[in-house]
């Protein structure tokens, strides 16, 4: 199960980061850290990207991207 | 974490108090650097400190604007240098390594690092790395009303001790707490507070192995521990950072470094970076969690209530568009009638103000000539993109300042990605519609230097408004039956070959991966009115100097091309008739190999409208000579200022009027209608086409390509390496 899977308004728990080195870095950076909760809020209208709550702050990143962080659902 | 861990965590400091830096009085003055994330206010706190004083540039070989000030507090000369904002100081981004570079080597005495309290954990996160400097930091706890508004009790003391750096709460907006905060910045660089930083504890594993590394640096590379502070020295290389690595250029003998962090990599079966990423989170957020009490109902915020509709799967788009369109049509409209102003001002009453003064002062003909036609036309060319300047930057800084600018992003990313671009990159080729030359200035907004080269590049495909007058003379003296069709098919073709060409450069000069889009989506927030007067006004200001003397210059280059040899009568033997014959024969397989129009392209290079002036000089010969009374001085100054009245009525009236974008209206005197009847000997309709298909392609004017030179194509080859695999 990956962030790009969840849909509006699912919460789930970060297990894995696909990413490495620099996209990796600016991910933890912003707060994508293994272990940290995190919400999808909205697609964007035409699909991609998708905004997500973490760390108690909006984020925007591009499927792709999503597609590299391993989640759990959480309910 | 626990409360226990946390104060485990942060031990008192080995660090001894630090003697004062400066006394009260003392000539020399303190460096004090500005630090924060993007969207914590930072900017706003930096104009409500500096004011006036502030001025704007670059840094150095980077388009990344650098702001400082210099001004006195009670006695003590400061001088602020505000750094890019950055979430953090790894070495990925442009910003970043600007930031960690000063920090560094310039070794300002003391950072004012500027938090959101309305979001402590990640911004404290940038704290924690301030921290590993050793720099005497002061934070400024901002947008302090926000979070009180929200029910959070932030213990300021708690802080305070834990840290062992003072804490000011400020909203800068309102101008509260920069007196405080001066203040406690004046208190440590005079000593009268005394500063002790407590040191963060990392955790047993990464301390041990930091202090390993440090004992190996100062006993291998003492020299290095002069120019860095070690701690963090001893950190960067653990992390592997490349760019210190690049700095301090010890290269392969590092590898002690791998020894001593072994244990560290196999315990964690992580890279150190990541690891050491982990730790200041969890730092900032013990930290967070201790100083900081929400509320435990959480009302809707109003930022959600707006992204509910603004974000919409349906009306996002909608409303992204229209949202569009009135900036569209408030940079445009507003600033038209202002423009038009000016130019008649500088055309009319300027220029033969200084005709009667040459004639006063008995200058010879071809100084008078020089002063006239060259300097003040070439500076009414350049004042007249003023206006649409300024009204731009104020538009554009209000989108950014708001929060919209980022959901704009948001909702065009998709369609910008599939030619390579940021979803950022729609909001500059929009405004490239009306001019080219805001438009690639607005292109400051991406934060990504590979986006920035590719969005400037592919603006001049977007039709401007200045090549409308050509097109409206062409298709009236060819295709007046078809001229709504013409005119469009000459839009799409330039959307079109953006498209190709940005899929092309795609492929090619930008090959490679596409920049990540990792971005914030900041909470909603009403710009001061102050802020966006001061940005819009240094923006306006750069234009008016960086691209003032060049198009000046180019100008001038022009009236002698036109006047030069001095004294010809026939425009075919000017210079500019006979570049145009030379590259005539270059034209003729396009269809319109004649000197005449390719003198007018020549003439184009200055602005594309004047195109259509060249070319009533060149084909209509016999234009009968104006006649006209000469007004009076007295006459002149009325016009002037009842002009201005006008212009000024004009925009208010535009901002309200209905559809119709006024600037795209041309119209037509007789003179054009003479050129018209010219025109249609000199070119089929076939070749008329031609012309101005090639008139859309062909060379973006000097003043974009100046403006594409000073602010985006630079730093294009080497952008960030952070891009998406």
């Amino acid at each position: 199960m990956n962030l790009a899977m969840l849909k509006p308004g699912e919460n789930g728990r970060i297990t894995k980061m696909g990413a490495v080195g620099p996209l990796k870095r600016r991910l933890m950076d912003m707060g994508v850290l293994i272990g940290e909760k995190i919400k999808v809020e909205k697609i964007a209208p035409l699909g991609d990207p998708i905004e997500v709550t973490i760390k108690n702050y909006n984020l925007s990143v591009r499927k792709k991207e999503a597609e590299g962080i391993e989640v759990e659902v959480v309910k | 974490m626990s409360t226990q861990i946390i104060e485990d965590r942060i031990q008192s400091g080995d660090n001894t108090p630090q003697s004062p830096l400066i006394s009260r009085g003392d000539k020399r003055g303190v460096t004090v650097a500005v630090a924060g994330n993007p969207n914590s206010g930072k900017s706003t706190l930096i104009n409500a400190l500096a004011g006036t004083r502030l001025s704007v540039g670059n840094w150095p070989g980077v388009t990344v604007e650098k702001k400082s000030a210099i001004f006195e507090y009670e006695g003590t000369k400061i001088r602020l240098v505000d750094l890019p904002g950055t979430y953090s100081l790894s070495p990925y981004t442009q910003e970043e390594i600007i930031a960690g570079d000063y920090l560094v080597n310039e070794k300002p005495d003391l950072v004012i690092n500027v938090v959101d309290a309305t979001n402590l954990e990640r911004n404290l996160y940038l704290t924690v790395q301030l921290l590993e400097l050793g720099i005497p930091v002061v934070i400024a706890m901002n947008i302090y009303d926000e979070a009180v508004k929200k029910g959070y009790e932030i213990e300021i003391k708690t802080m305070e001790e834990m840290l062992g750096v003072r804490v000011i709460p400020t909203v800068a907006t309102k101008k509260t707490g920069l007196d405080d905060l001066l203040k406690a910045v004046t208190d440590i660089t005079d000593g009268t507070f005394s500063h002790q930083p407590k040191k963060l504890n990392y955790g047993a594993d990464i301390e041990s192995a930091a202090s390993a590394v440090e004992a190996q640096i100062r006993n291998s590379y003492p020299k290095l521990t002069e120019k860095y502070p070690l701690r963090w020295l001893a950190f960067k290389l653990m992390e592997k950072d490349s760019h210190t690595m690049e700095e301090i250029n010890i290269g392969g003998t590092i590898s002690f470094v791998d020894e001593k962090t072994e244990h560290l990599r196999k315990a964690h079966g992580e890279d150190i970076e990541s690891i050491m990423a982990d730790e200041r989170y969890a730092l900032a957020s013990g930290l967070a969690h201790e100083v900081l009490k929400k509320p435990e109902f959480r009302k809707m915020e109003i930022t959600e209530k707006i992204d509910k509709i603004a974000l919409n799967r349906f009306l996002g788009i909608p409303i992204f568009l229209a949202a569009m369109w009135l900036v569209f049509k408030l940079t445009f409209d507003v600033s038209k009638p202002f423009a038009d102003w000016m130019n008649s001002t500088a055309s009319g009453p300027f220029k033969r103000w200084a005709e009667v003064l040459m004639s006063l002062i008995k200058a010879p003909d071809w100084t008078a000539s020089l002063v006239t036609d060259g300097v003040i036309a070439g500076v009414g060319s350049v004042i007249v993109f003023v206006p649409v300047i300024f009204a731009m930057m104020f538009f554009i800084t209000f989108l950014e300042g708001s929060g919209y600018m980022a959901r704009a992003a948001f909702v065009m990313d998709r369609a910008m990605h599939a030619i390579g671009l940021h979803g950022k990159s729609f909001i500059p080729m929009l405004l490239g519609f009306g001019c080219n030359v805001p438009a690639v200035y607005a292109t400051r907004t991406l934060e990504n230097p590979k986006d920035k080269a590719l969005t400037a590049l592919l603006i001049p495909l977007m039709s401007c408004g200045a090549r409308l007058p050509v097109y409206v003379v062409f298709i009236g003296a060819f295709f007046s039956a078809h001229a709504g069709t013409v005119l469009w098919s000459l839009y799409v073709m330039g959307i079109v070959l953006a498209v190709a060409m940005g899929l092309i450069f795609k492929k090619t000069l930008f090959r490679g991966e596409a920049p990540v889009f990792i971005m914030e989506l900041p909470p909603y927030r009403m710009p001061s009115f102050k802020s966006l007067m001061i940005h819009t006004w240094e923006k306006g200001k750069h234009f008016l100097v960086k691209a003032g003397t060049y198009i000046l210059a180019v100008s001038i280059l022009v009236w002698f091309l036109l006047n030069l040899p001095w004294g010809v009568e026939q425009k075919r033997d000017s210079y500019l008739g006979k570049t145009g014959q030379i590259i005539a024969p270059v034209l003729e397989p396009l269809g319109f190999g004649s000197w005449e129009a390719a003198s007018s392209l020549i003439s184009g290079l200055i602005a594309k409208e004047i195109v259509v002036g060249t070319m009533g000089e060149i084909y209509v010969t016999k234009a009968e000579e104006e006649k006209k009374e000469r007004p009076s001085f007295r006459e002149d100054l009325r016009d002037v200022v009842v002009s201005f009245g006008t212009a000024a009525k004009a925009a208010a009236l535009n901002v309200f009027s209905t559809p119709g974008i006024s600037s795209l209206s041309a119209e037509e005197d007789e003179k054009r209608a003479g050129l018209k009847g010219e025109i249609q000997k000199a070119f089929t309709p076939l070749s008329a086409y031609a012309f101005i298909v090639f008139i859309l392609l062909y060379m973006p004017c000097v003043v974009v390509a100046i403006a594409m030179s000073r602010s985006s194509a630079r730093g294009n080859g080497s952008g960030s390496p952070l891009h998406t695999k």
